[in-house]
């Protein structure tokens, strides 16, 4: 029992590190497909924050749903207690959570480490996406 | 034989576990959240402004361990650290069992 959960905290905490390496180029191909005007969307933005794109979210995820996917998920490591759900939340409180993961002003050691690997359009993308309308399958 | 007093000791440790979180008063939560907390979150932690993250729904034991770390600053927010400094260790599990008890707003999405 012991060595499964020292296990899994490893993993948690080395697996999100190694995944963006392989994932984010093939994930971006459908969906610029699908989006035809991207150039036009981001130019009135500019310097500010890059706006959210959901569906660019939608191809981001694969390091967010082995936590906080899962219903009633736990950290493992260092604390133990339920991997807070996401879906619904603000936008801009997304933006801001991750962001201080990312700067090191939030601690969680996997958090932290998966923020490190993400842009600013990353960060908007997926607080786009989990912020957005629920689809009706969604469970609680 | 050995392993009969560790099954023991270990069940004594769940139920004490679960006898903990069943402890926490939601009557005083809910006085707790009016006073304190619903100016922001709203008294059932669907919270319009998107400056105050929605808590409704949200599993207690992740709002009670928020509310820890801003009271001994390990999480840093001038005003979460104010507020969760006048919480007792019992208004925190209070609080967190009250919001986590209100209508669903939060999702797991996947």
């Amino acid at each position: 029992m012991i060595r499964l959960s020292l296990l899994a905290a490893v993993l948690m905490v080395v697996l999100p590190a190694t995944a963006p390496a392989q994932a984010p180029a093939p994930a971006q191909t459908p969906a610029t497909a699908q989006t035809p005007a991207p150039a036009q969307a981001a130019a009135p933005a500019q310097a500010s924050a890059p706006a959210g794109d959901s569906a660019a979210g939608a191809q981001k995820i694969e390091m967010c749903i082995g936590c906080h996917g899962i219903v009633g998920w736990r950290t493992a490591f260092p604390e133990v207690y339920k991997v807070p759900k996401i879906g619904g939340q603000h936008e801009a409180y997304i933006v801001r959570a991750l962001q201080a993961y990312r700067a090191g002003e939030r601690s969680h050691p996997s958090m932290k480490a998966i923020a490190a690997t993400l842009s600013d359009k990353d960060i908007a993308d997926l607080a786009a996406y989990y912020s957005g309308a629920l689809p009706k399958t969604a469970s609680k | 034989m050995m392993k009969k007093p560790v099954l023991g000791l270990l069940a004594m440790m769940m139920l004490g576990a679960a006898s903990a979180a069943l402890a926490a008063d939601l009557k005083a939560g809910e006085a707790k959240v009016k006073a304190v907390c619903q100016a922001c979150h709203g008294a059932d932690g669907n919270s319009q402004n998107a400056d105050y993250p929605k808590l409704g729904g949200q599993y207690p034991d992740y709002l009670a361990k928020a509310l820890r770390d801003y009271k001994s600053g390990a999480r840093k927010n001038p005003i979460m650290g104010a507020f969760a400094g006048t919480l007792s260790t019992a208004d925190i599990e209070n609080v967190a069992a009250y919001y986590a008890a209100q209508p669903a707003v939060l999702v797991t999405r996947h």
